[in-house]
């Protein structure tokens, strides 16, 4: 320790030496000198050494199937989306590929929206953009603002109820990448509620009521609200569809074409008459109760039901860990106890900035995003919400508990639907605030659905199909 | 003479540049967005439907409703509460003028910086005021949660924070009055309230005016405050023209935004003009 400081103590004496001897512009002169070769040898030693990291790392893919070659991308998404998932693949990725993804949050719901599509017109989007499949993408106008996928040779590897619901409404094009697994819009319960209480996972929506009457009773939150963040509401409404789809199967073809609608459609109106049927169960705050307050809620018991996506259980897992499996999960239940149905929603997915200047790693990063590797990475750091979308890849064994149940109880039964938004290119934009509505009680079922037909027919106009 | 007149003519055309340019151009070329459907590259022409689907799409029609309420209670509370405010901080107290910058301050912090603050006092179990509240006894209501009071809350908020600007009018107001009126008024044995009632008042009528004009198209335009407070929530509780307007934009409907912004401008016109004549006409001159 001793050396260096006894070397630049003489380099100083000498420095300071020459000073005395010479004039003072030559001792300078001489101290100059000294500063500018200690800073060349410094620049060629750091530059050295970078060159041969960088020499070392080209190195490395010798043995890798993948290409190396460092690049930074920007990458878009809301904080609602469990994040411990995906920054493992991106991990993976920066070590196999090079590519270093630059994570960068926005709001989420309908303020979300508006960043993004800001972000769109002004030229300002990162290279990577998330954000919903199905008619949400059409909002977007992806032909001019997104890459199309469809002729890489990976993207065959993507099942195909996910391709269709990122072409919007193309029968060629596809926009993104899968982010996580699908989502599923059902009531999350607590198992320790309903051990306590000695309820049954019901069937119809008339048992589901005479639960939450049972737990109102006993001073328990029947059903937890969380319109603090609007979004969550719209769910109850929306996972309603398979519901919908039972009693009339080509509900979304007529709606698209602008001859059925919700308030003349018995079944439609039903799922927003479930909405105000929850309003006297929600819990006191719930008009301020946020997405990650109401996580903590169903996980602590301080409710029984959340109507919620099913990535939730991530956001739980992330905070929680393995008290996620106290939590169940279960589809919006109809009339027909027989027919006791999930809706099933399709990813958020990663699109590719058209305009951006890093187009080929963009394809390289979405190729590493979709193969079995990185699966495995996701799948290690974050359990799936529900089964996948590339093709051929299953389910782990460790799965969340709720999860697993969804698949027994849903998928292995054929009991699953897509919801509507991924049927139809027409989901009008005020739904938040209509379901807002109707669950705070200001408004009737009827109502609502008039409205959300109103909401619908102005984005069909807007978006050039012709309703009356 | 005519060289003259032209001559200094020539000096206008900068400003006149820059009026027509930054403000009535973007003006003609609204009012014509405002009858098409719009996506910002290509347009189609409908006619007046983006008026008709404002006025009769309920969410729409709303905000129209809750535009009037917003900016006639901010207005007058304004106006009423800073009067009593001035007449106090004109008084004789020694602690003037660090009251008065006490109560300017609210002015001064930013709207969206007070909307959050004030949303998180607001919060119904963990909020400020409701746990004060509780303590007492009284279980506090859902001030933004409930439809009915989340208006009113919003226009508490914006109460608060807008009185500080009319306090420092009136207080202008107040001063500039010739003290020979008060003397008078002692003379002929006036109590205090009839001085205030029938001396200050007519007086500061032109302070008044003032505040009453600014406030209202402030009221009418607000737009941060409650995007920050309730983002037009619990439903369409507090949705204002702003809000909607700006909805609609969000949702890519560049057209029916235009129409909103255009009717905004309409509603305004027609309540500021009039009222500034009638207010003008009704001002006392020292």
């Amino acid at each position: 320790m001793d050396n260096p400081c006894i070397f630049c103590v003489q380099i100083v004496k000498i420095a300071s030496s020459n000073n005395g001897e010479r004039q003072i512009k030559g001792g300078r002169n001489m101290k100059r000198k000294m500063l500018s070769v200690l800073l060349c040898a410094a620049m060629m030693g750091t530059t050295l050494a970078g060159a041969t990291s960088v020499l070392a790392a080209d190195d490395k893919d010798s043995d890798s199937k993948w290409e190396y070659k460092e690049a930074t991308l920007t990458f878009l998404i809301d904080p609602d989306t469990a994040s411990s998932g995906y920054q493992a693949v991106f991990d993976l990725c920066e070590k196999e590929t090079g590519i270093h993804i630059e994570t960068e949050l926005r709001a989420s719901g309908g303020d979300g929206d508006n960043q993004v599509k800001t972000r769109l017109a002004s030229g300002e989007m990162t290279d990577l953009c998330g954000y919903n499949s199905g008619a949400k993408l059409n909002e977007l106008d992806p032909e001019d603002n997104f890459i199309d996928i469809s002729g890489e040779e990976w993207a065959s590897r993507l099942d195909d109820t996910f391709a269709s619901a990122v072409s919007a409404g193309s029968d060629t094009a596809v926009y993104g990448v899968p982010l996580t697994a699908t989502n599923l819009g059902c009531i999350l319960y607590n198992k320790d509620l309903y051990e306590k209480y000695d309820l049954q996972v019901p069937d119809t929506w008339e048992d589901f009521l005479k639960n939450c009457d049972t737990l109102k009773e006993a001073g328990e939150t029947a059903v937890i609200g969380s319109l603090g963040d609007s979004w969550t509401i719209q769910v109850p409404y929306l996972g309603d569809h398979y519901n919908v789809l039972a009693a009339e199967p080509d509900f979304s073809e007529k709606f698209e074409a602008g001859e059925a609608k919700y308030a003349t459609t018995e079944a439609g109106l039903k799922s927003f008459q479930k909405l105000a049927d929850l309003q006297p169960y929600f819990n006191d705050d719930y008009t301020a109760t946020t997405y990650a307050d109401a996580c903590d809620k169903i996980v602590n018991g301080e409710g029984a039901h959340w109507f919620i996506l099913s990535q939730a259980l991530s956001s739980i897992y992330e905070l929680y860990g393995d008290d996620v499996n106290k939590i169940g999960v279960m589809g919006i239940p109809g009339d027909d106890a027989d027919n006791h149905g999930l809706t099933v929603w399709e990813p958020t997915a990663i699109y590719g900035n058209a305009n951006s200047d890093k187009k080929d790693d963009i394809l390289r990063f979405m190729e590493f995003y979709t193969s079995d590797e990185a699966l495995d990475a996701f799948t290690e750091a974050q359990k799936p919400d529900g089964p996948y979308c590339i093709k051929g890849y299953e389910l782990p064994d460790d799965a969340y508990d709720g999860v697993k149940e969804a698949q027994e109880k849903y998928f292995d039964t054929g009991k699953t639907n897509v919801a509507m938004e991924f049927q139809t290119s027409v989901k009008g934009t005020n739904c938040e605030y209509i379901c807002s509505e109707v669950a705070t009680g200001q408004s009737t079922a009827e109502e609502a659905a008039a409205a959300y037909d109103e909401d619908c027919k102005k984005q069909a106009t807007q978006l050039g199909l012709d309703w009356k | 003479m005519n060289k003259k007149k032209i001559y200094s003519l020539w000096f206008l055309v900068p400003a006149v540049v820059i009026f027509v340019v930054f403000f009535i151009i973007p003006m003609v070329t609204s009012l014509f967005f405002s009858l098409t459907v719009w996506d910002l590259k290509s347009f189609t022409f409908c006619g007046l439907d983006n008026y008709k689907t404002f006025f009769s799409e309920r969410s729409l029609s709303i905000s129209v409703r809750n535009t009037l309420i917003y900016a006639v209670l901010t207005s007058g509370l304004k106006v009423i509460i800073a009067f009593f405010i001035a007449l106090f901080l004109t008084s004789k107290i020694k602690t003037k003028d660090f009251l008065r910058s006490l109560v300017f301050f609210p002015n001064l912090v930013s709207a969206v910086a007070v909307g959050i603050i004030f949303k998180a006092l607001m919060h119904p179990s963990k909020g400020l005021f409701n746990t004060v509240l509780a303590a007492i006894g009284i279980s506090g209501p859902n001030w933004l949660g409930d439809t009915n009071l989340a208006l009113f809350s919003v226009v508490a908020v914006d109460v608060w924070k807008g009185v500080s600007i009319s306090t420092v009018i009136f207080i202008a107001g107040i001063t500039s009055i010739d003290s020979s009126y008060y003397e008078a008024a002692s003379i002929d044995g006036a109590t205090r309230w009839q001085t205030i009632r029938n001396i200050v008042m007519p007086l500061v009528r032109s302070s008044t005016n003032t505040i009453i004009t600014l406030s209202l198209i402030g009221g009418l335009r607000c737009f941060d405050l409650i995007w920050a407070m309730t983002k037009g929530g619990p439903g369409f509780a507090t949705d204002v023209l702003a809000s909607v307007v700006y909805k609609q934009y969000a949702a890519g409907f560049f057209g029916l935004s235009t129409a909103g912004n255009v009717i905004m401008f309409a509603v305004i016109a027609i309540i500021a003009f009039p009222l500034q004549k009638f207010l003008n006409s009704r001002e006392v001159y020292n």
